[in-house]
């Protein structure tokens, strides 16, 4: 709103451009442009995922061109800084002049001036300015007053501060954009992966950097709960200690209750589990059973020598059915094949092959991830978001309306009230309730 | 129970489209009149019904994690509002197109446009009902907040005023191509575009904003380029341009319009190509 190029002289062409809303518009078509590319382009992966996806040469032109990280290349980044150079622009330009109309509330003079809408005429005798006053306030609101010689005049401005209003809203957009860039500049995003019973006192920042906390963290215990057995999840839930100077703090996070210390914010964002020892699974083949432990990740004869296992993952609460092995059966010839072995329910799942298997025991510990951050440019947006609403409410919902009532005692004694007002912006509802104002100023005239 | 009570609604609101065309065309006072106790009746037991889906689901959370003190109690309601998979978004969308119509702009909602505001709810309802998995499921741990209720609420609220101003628009283009005595006037349907541009303006700028806040709290990022939002921020650059143009550079009628038509077709995509063809953090709609 605050976009048009208002002044008659523009100054220079440079200044021109920029308070043009020509280039705001431009602007938001490329970041549209920029926008739907990435989202209909993968972002982030490795290039030869694009290669891969794209072939040779498409592939390296979309990495080059910075198109697979899209959001942090000139093609977004130049149009945004130029959209907030144009804000800015318009801000500047035309938040004085908004100011000064605020700050000149209609007068006598200026409300006299207003166009004229309608007359109404009052037979002589009765005085009917307490009937006018009561219409008024009912009608508009309070209004002011003023006598001038041989004429009163009732007058209210409504909307005043409306002006303000789209520079609020943009104001509002600056210091979110300010607060993305401080965001980038002076901010700290990382993760820390931590095993359970663990102590930390550092976190990973981008994938190399290892950045010291100058606290510890230990993960006391990880949880996570289903809502029932083959159900979904119900809550992740990490127990953490912080300890400075001799000092333990103890909390729990997890998703939507991120836990701040030292400064820096610690979300849930993710969980594992590890084995910590060779699983112990019982095999049955035919009359023969024994038992037999099988390290992770490693290929183990099975006693009767019809094939090898190899125990792929484990899981500390697989679904909700508690612990679990993935296994990997590959019989002499053919593939292998990949099943669930669940250590409390034995009864659960197919397994092929001629064997049989069911595990003793899946020594395990969980690790959690968390997201550690730092944002001081969150207080800027979230300023912005608030700056939002009065912003919005004033440019759109507190319409301009200005009107005047003059009164006057004409020669024959009779009293002519004369209509005027505008509203430059909202015709339609100025219209409607100046019919409304004028058919209430008529009522109780006898005719 | 619950989809049964819905699927009358869906036949109730279909019944007020056909009663509100009727009405226009043998321009009928008392079938118009018919026709609007008939919608107020359908939102009637659309609200009921969503009411007790709401219960439902919050008896079914209360099963998982018995809540004794009434704070927890009050937390618990809050979070099971019914506005957390893709069928009770599409119900609760149905919901806000009769819902505004009927208390925000009640003086248009009446012949073609209250028919197609009473067909589009009656559209939406019967694909969630055929269409879509009506099962009540307990929540998944990334939604349970407080900001769930706001969020959702705003951006469909911003969505139902959207399609207003989408049908609106539709009309006004029949109007202009061939003039009808019976559809209202242009100047009072190019009134009626910008006003529920606007609401739906608020309310998606409230909508993304809520949105931003409670990323920050769920996954430490107030903003992350998933699809979702990356769209709806495209929506918005729309009708930011819509008001634009009209506020600043005077653009009525036609052309205001075709913008409210194409923001339309971004908040379709927004809703439900996003959904559908892109995956991301709002994958839990589906």
């Amino acid at each position: 709103m605050s976009a048009t190029r208002i002044h008659s002289q523009p100054k220079s062409w440079l200044w021109g451009t920029l308070t043009s809303i020509r280039l705001t518009v431009f602007l938001l078509l490329i970041l549209a442009g920029v926008a739907i590319i990435g989202t209909v382009l993968p972002q982030n992966q490795p290039p030869n995922q694009y290669v891969s996806r794209y072939g040779e040469v498409w592939g390296q032109l979309l990495w080059l061109g910075g198109f697979t990280q899209v959001y942090s290349s000139p093609w977004f980044l130049g149009p945004i800084s130029l959209l907030a150079a144009n804000i800015l622009a318009c801000v500047v330009h035309g938040l004085p002049q908004a100011i000064k109309r605020v700050r000149q509330p209609l007068t006598v003079e200026a409300a006299l001036a207003l166009p004229e809408r309608g007359q109404v005429t009052w037979p002589a005798g009765v005085d009917p300015q307490p009937l006018i006053a009561a219409t008024l306030s009912r009608e508009l609101g309070r209004c002011r007053q003023a006598t001038l010689p041989g004429q009163t005049v009732y007058f209210l401005e409504k909307g005043r501060f409306r002006p303000v209003g789209p520079y609020l809203i943009h104001i509002a957009l600056l210091l979110i954009l300010a607060g993305g860039l401080i965001g980038k500049f002076w901010g700290v995003d990382g993760k820390l992966a931590i095993d359970q019973g663990e102590v930390a006192g550092a976190f990973q920042v981008g994938s190399r950097v290892e950045k010291p906390l100058n606290f510890q963290v230990r993960l006391d215990k990880f949880q996570v709960s289903y809502y029932e057995p083959g159900g979904s999840p119900k809550e992740f839930r990490s127990d953490l200690t912080f300890m400075q100077d001799g000092r333990e703090v103890r909390v729990t996070c997890r998703v939507n209750e991120p836990v701040t210390f030292g400064g820096l914010t610690f979300y849930q964002s993710s969980y594992g589990t590890q084995a910590t020892g060779p699983i112990r699974l019982k095999v049955q083949l035919g009359d023969l059973s024994e038992s037999i432990e099988a390290p992770l990740r490693q290929p183990t004869d099975l006693p009767g020598g019809r094939g090898q296992i190899i125990p792929m993952k484990v899981d500390g609460n697989f679904q909700g059915y508690g612990p679990a092995v993935l296994l990997a059966f590959s019989p002499g010839s053919g593939h292998p094949q990949v099943f669930w072995i669940l250590k409390d329910r034995p009864e659960l799942g197919d397994q092929p092959g001629p064997y049989r298997f069911t595990a003793e025991s899946i020594p395990f510990g969980y690790y959690s991830v968390f997201q550690v951050k730092h944002d001081p440019g969150v207080a800027w947006v979230y300023a912005g978001f608030l700056l939002f609403l009065p912003g919005l409410y004033l440019a759109f919902f507190r319409p301009v309306e200005r009107w005047a009532l003059v009164v006057a005692k004409t020669p024959k004694g009779k009293w002519q009230g004369r209509l005027l007002g505008a509203s430059p912006r909202h015709r339609e509802e100025f219209a409607a309730r100046q019919e409304r104002l004028l058919m209430e100023l008529k009522r109780g005239i006898p005719s | 129970m619950i989809s049964q009570i819905l699927g009358g609604v869906m036949l109730i609101y279909l019944l007020a489209a056909i009663l509100f065309l009727m009405a226009e065309l043998w321009s009928s006072a008392r079938l118009k009149g018919l026709g609007r106790v008939t919608l107020w009746l359908g939102l009637g037991l659309h609200t009921g019904a969503l009411l007790g889906r709401w219960w439902a689901s919050y008896h079914l959370a209360l099963g998982h994690s018995p809540a004794a003190a009434w704070a927890d109690k009050l937390q618990l309601i809050i979070i099971q509002v019914p506005l957390s998979n893709f069928y009770e978004s599409l119900i609760f969308f149905a919901w806000c197109l009769p819902a505004l119509g009927l208390l925000s702009f009640r003086r248009y909602l009446q012949g073609y446009l209250g028919a197609l505001v009473a067909l589009l709810a009656s559209l939406l309802l019967a694909y969630a009902s055929f269409g879509v998995d009506s099962h009540i499921k307990p929540l998944m741990p990334a939604l349970k907040s407080n900001w769930l209720l706001i969020h959702v609420v705003t951006a469909f609220l911003g969505y139902a005023a959207f399609t207003l101003a989408f049908g609106t628009a539709i009309l006004y283009l029949l109007q202009e191509r061939r003039p009808r005595p019976s559809l209202p006037p242009l100047a009072q349907l190019d009134s009626l575009i910008y006003r529920t541009t606007v609401l739906g303006f608020l309310m998606l700028t409230l909508g993304i904003a809520t949105g931003a806040v409670w990323a920050e709290t769920a996954w430490g990022r107030y903003w992350s380029w998933d699809p979702k939002e990356t769209w709806s921020l495209i929506t918005w650059f729309i009708y930011a341009a819509l008001l634009h143009a009209r506020l600043l550079k005077g653009w009525h009628g036609r052309r205001i319009a075709w913008l409210a038509v194409l923001g339309f077709m971004a908040v379709l995509f927004t809703y439900f190509g996003v959904s559908f063809l892109l995956s991301g953090l709002h994958s839990y709609l589906t």
